[in-house]
């Protein structure tokens, strides 16, 4: 199982679009009662197929032909069924979505009555993913650790999250900041939240457990969207070691850059991507060699929609970095971020599906391996969870798009530029968090470490990373 | 020294000497270390100084002319002007110890011992503050204060305000300003709502997986006595099956007990267990969360699994091993943030039969102190972490041999890729020379995917651009396969990936000449089509 280099992963994205040029089925009528009749196999490679072409035709703003190959999806996709099923029928809800944007009045009155999730629902979703999956609890394991150690002799301690929403992973650090040798610090916690209830919710868990383990603590709520937050309501004082925490929140500060650069582009969103495509691919046919060292497919374009968080070359991004300035501003001993391992803020939308398509079915893969096909949870977490974010990874673009993961190598630029270092993670944490991988009951699992990064793997792919930074001192 | 102070210890000790406990202050870290407010160090020394003494402004008398000082500091610095002898000169150089005072009115809370305050400078505002009378006045409004800082703190920001609400709310402070106008609107609206709080009813199911950790602290935080604990715990496996003999071991019998109740029944003496073994905060930690994840295990209760007594077994061996892991643990405190986040996973409804034995061993070994990695791997030999969910435990079961019919998701994606692959190397990359393992193939052909999924050569199933007629084209493939040299397994499509067209450039550039050349896809959909019947066919076939 572990031959496999990502030498393969690279391919696949852009072999996955000879595949799905292969075999264009033409617009005929509508029942296709063979479907039906497919094997699972089968029938998930022609769903992949159909997947690609149906988003080859609406990157290329070819909607009729988009239409079709939708009806024939839908025939096969059902998010009751098997793990390509369940993942072809989010991936069509996305794009059917991204279609709709293009009339913004039908797209509006479509979602008019929508309800919005309850905060209720909303909190049992983020438990179930915590629950379900190891990659929460073993980042947490790995964070916690890392403050523990940073945090060692320090007597006012002060924690920041910038998306305070599960408060188990405070509570665990809580545990382990009173069993340490030379007593418990003084431990202030400032959570981050866009809900005031979800911080109300989370003070009181864990006012109550450092009560109970009699620990002096304070939680300080700070209600607002992390863009805007303003450092002076965290309330740093001197003398206290801080150390911030981000837990799969980083990446939705990379929204807010394309939104200048959109601007510039009056092209309409049906038309950007595949004038993009066109034109990338007839530039291309010149230096047919130039291309054989590239190695993803937008690398080589040059339209100006491109120009932001294009995956090979230096991150632009403006917001991030002000922000990211502004955290070492107040000189924090610690900072450990955990994302997402994924490429998914390509600029053109195949470039975000094929991606996507890959780290969306290693999830779906994971929950198939370890619930059942009809268990309501595993329902919920596509569903309301990674339903949502294929939906905006796909179907939003600008501000709107949130979900903009991007792999390690990018983040560490990222922070090297605005001034840290990397900090290697503890190796005790590593060995906890490993341990507790290998006990859930599938092996798939896994993890790596690499220069002091840890990435925690589904078979073969990395699916999260967890990175701990300090300030550089020469800065 | 002032004559008027006498001293005793908070603790109720009796004695009026003044030199009191020898009791030596931690002298673990140089800085003092800092009580909690409201709960003075119980070996400190308490002195009740009189209304006068505390009021008085030289409280530092020197000994040699009586002049007297309001700091300590300027004593030492007035004494040294009396050039004394070495050894008059040094202060007494016993440990200064932990002084708490109280207040020498008798209405005041404060007047407690178990109240006293441990600051001096602290204990004269108090006093002032409260049982004085307020000399000073703020000349903006009319605020009256007895300490002068007081006053002059206030003057600083009276009539300085600048921050208005719209509801009329007046701030001096920023930060509270920006604080309430957060809040102000979602008070407006609640309050103008029915009382009932919505933050409790909207969270019903957090409140519920919340209230499962609160139940357990009740039952877990009293620290059993471990003979006691290890008893109840045969008891009450016992007790879950009424036809074993009561003298017998723990080991569980065969006759079918009620397994919600086996699992509680190990579970709930296993907490005992675990919070009896040790003193270290993991351990309570550990047997909070270990609680909760078996009251959400019982709260879906498994059908009855044919071996119930292995599951409780599983439990006892389990929470035995854990017992061990937060016992090994009391001395790294990290140890105890790893078994609280692992016990929610391996404590489950887990179906693997476990060593029954182990149960024994592991309470008769009795939190053994040993080290935290080792027990670590026992637990993990014993018992295999589940998902949460109880209903899972069988239904996983039920598919626990890996997948057979339908492949991963993964491995659709890998197989897509090298079909795609594949296609391309064949047209292009051979006449580029760039590494291919695949056959030299001419046609392509999509139909050929169609491969009996149980049937394990999944190359064959590879766009090889074989012709679609039936029975041959299948041939085929099969001869096609050696070139391959395919895992036998239908999951894992990985090395393959290796093999066939691994080149990422390759199939880039194969992409852009496809297209560029103008690809005709609808004779290979015809095509499709018909191979798919065909190829329908083998898969039955074969």
């Amino acid at each position: 199982m572990s031959q496999n280099e990502s030498s393969p992963l690279k391919s696949s994205s852009s072999s996955l679009q000879v595949f799905s040029m292969m075999s264009l089925s033409p617009s005929l009528g509508s029942s296709y009662p063979w479907l039906k009749e497919l094997k699972s196999e089968e029938r998930g490679l022609y769903l992949i197929h159909l997947l690609l072409t149906c988003a080859n035709h609406v990157a290329t703003g070819s909607l009729e032909n988009a239409n079709i190959a939708l009806e024939q999806i839908s025939e096969l996709a059902s998010p009751d069924g098997d793990t390509m099923q369940r993942i072809a029928a989010y991936f069509t809800e996305a794009l059917a979505d991204r279609i709709l944007k293009t009339w913004p009045g039908l797209h509006k009155a479509i979602n008019s009555t929508r309800v919005v999730d309850l905060v209720s629902e909303q909190a049992l979703v983020r438990r179930l993913f915590f629950e379900v999956f190891p990659f929460l609890k073993a980042a947490f394991l790995l964070v916690n650790q890392a403050i523990i150690e940073a945090m060692e002799g320090e007597k006012v301690v002060h924690v920041i999250d910038l998306d305070a929403a599960e408060p188990m992973q405070w509570i665990a650090l809580i545990r382990g900041l009173s069993a340490r040798p030379e007593g418990p610090p003084h431990l202030r916690i400032s959570g981050i939240h866009v809900r005031k209830e979800v911080l109300d919710q989370m003070g009181h868990r864990l006012s109550e457990e450092a009560e109970k383990l009699d620990i002096p603590f304070q939680f300080n709520p700070v209600v607002g969207e992390l863009e805007d937050l303003d450092v002076e309501r965290l309330h740093v004082k001197t003398g206290e070691a801080v150390a911030i925490s981000s837990v799969l929140r980083l990446h939705s500060l990379l929204a807010s850059d394309d939104e200048p650069l959109r601007k510039k582009l009056p092209l309409a969103l049906k038309n950007s991507n595949g004038i993009h495509l066109q034109r990338a691919l007839r530039m291309s046919q010149n230096t047919l060699g130039e291309l054989l060292e590239k190695d993803t497919v937008n690398g080589y374009s040059p339209s100006p929609d491109s120009a932001s968080s294009s995956p090979l070359s230096s991150p632009v991004s403006p917001k991030v970095d002000t922000f990211l300035t502004a955290l070492r501003g107040l000189l924090p001993k610690l900072v450990v971020i955990t994302e997402q391992d994924s490429n998914h803020n390509g600029s053109t939308l195949m470039e975000r599906l094929l991606e996507s398509l890959h780290s969306y079915a290693a999830l779906f893969d994971c929950l198939e391996s370890t619930v059942s096909r009809a268990s309501s949870e595993r329902l919920k977490l596509e569903k309301m969870l990674f339903g949502n974010e294929i939906k905006n990874i796909i179907s939003c673009e600008g501000a709107e798009r949130k979900e903009r993961h991007e792999k390690l190598e990018k983040w560490i630029q990222r922070l090297d530029s605005a001034g840290f270092c990397n900090v290697p993670l503890s190796y005790y944490g590593m060995l906890q968090a490993k341990t507790l991988l290998q006990g859930y009951n599938c092996n798939g699992y896994k993890m790596k470490a690499e220069n002091g990064c840890v990435m925690i793997c589904w078979q073969d792919r990395p699916m999260f990373s967890v990175s701990a930074w300090r300030c550089r001192n020469s800065l | 020294m002032p004559v008027d102070d006498y001293s005793s210890t908070v603790s109720g000790d009796a004695s009026v000497s003044s030199t009191g406990n020898q009791n030596l202050p931690p002298k673990s870290t140089v800085k003092k270390k800092r009580n909690l407010p409201g709960m003075p160090d119980p070996d400190a020394e308490v002195i009740a100084l009189s209304p006068t003494t505390l009021l008085a402004t030289n409280r530092f008398v020197c000994e040699i002319c009586n002049k007297g000082f309001q700091r300590d500091q300027n004593l030492q610095l007035h004494r040294r002007g009396h050039n004394l002898p070495w050894k008059l000169r040094q202060r007494s150089s016993k440990e200064v110890k932990k002084r708490v005072y109280v207040c020498p009115e008798p209405t005041c809370v404060h007047h407690d011992p178990s109240r006293a305050l441990g600051d001096l400078t602290g204990i004269k505002k108090h006093f002032c503050r409260k049982h004085g009378e307020k000399k000073w006045k703020c000349d903006k409004c009319s605020k009256k204060y007895a300490v002068q800082s007081d006053w002059k703190a206030h003057s600083k920001i009276c009539g300085t305000r600048e921050y208005k609400c719209d509801c009329g709310t007046v701030f001096s402070r920023r930060d509270s300003f920006i604080t309430h106008r957060a809040f102000c609107d979602a008070l407006a609206v609640e309050s103008a709502k029915t009382q009932t709080n919505p933050s409790s009813e909207s969270d019903p199911k957090v409140q519920a997986a919340d209230s499962s950790p609160r139940r357990s602290p009740p039952a877990a935080s009293p620290p059993v006595s471990a003979p006691s604990a290890i008893t109840s715990s045969d008891i009450r496996i016992q007790s879950s099956d009424p036809s074993t003999v009561v003298e017998e071991a723990p080991a569980p019998a065969p006759a079918p007990s009620p397994p919600p109740a086996g699992l509680n029944g190990s579970s709930s003496s296993s907490v005992s267990l675990v919070s009896s073994g040790c003193n270290s905060s993991s351990s309570s930690v550990f047997s909070n969360l270990f609680t909760s994840t078996t009251v959400s295990a019982s709260i879906h209760p498994p059908q009855p699994l044919a071996p119930a007594p292995p599951l409780v077994g599983l439990n006892g061996s389990c929470s035995g091993s854990v017992s061990l892991v937060s016992s090994g643990a009391s001395s790294s405190s990290s140890s105890g943030v790893f078994a609280s986040l692992f016990a929610s996973s391996t404590v489950s409804a887990s179906i693997q039969p476990p060593q029954t034995p182990a149960l024994t061993n592991l309470i008769r070994a009795d939190l053994a102190p040993s080290t935290s990695i080792e027990p670590i791997s026992l637990c993990l030999s014993t018992s295999h972490g589940s998902s949460i969910f109880g209903t899972t435990g069988q239904e996983r079961r039920q598919h626990a041999p890996p997948l057979q019919p339908a492949m991963s998701a993964t491995a659709l994606l890998q197989k897509a890729a090298q079909m795609g692959a594949a296609a391309s190397n064949a047209s292009l990359l051979r006449g580029l020379g760039i590494v291919s393992s695949s056959a030299p193939q001419e046609n392509l052909q999509w139909g050929q995917a169609q491969v009996d999924p149980d049937n394990a050569s999944i190359a064959a199933g590879l766009g090889l651009g074989l012709p679609c007629d039936g029975s041959s084209g299948l041939k085929e493939l099969m001869m096609g396969t050696p070139v391959f040299g395919p895992k036998q397994t239908t999951l894992d499509f990985l090395g393959l990936g290796v093999a066939a067209g691994g080149n990422p450039n390759a199939s880039l550039s194969a992409l852009i000449t496809s297209i560029g050349s103008g690809f005709d896809a609808t004779t290979a959909a015809a095509s499709f089509r018909g191979g798919d019947y065909t190829s329908k066919d083998i898969g039955r076939s074969s």
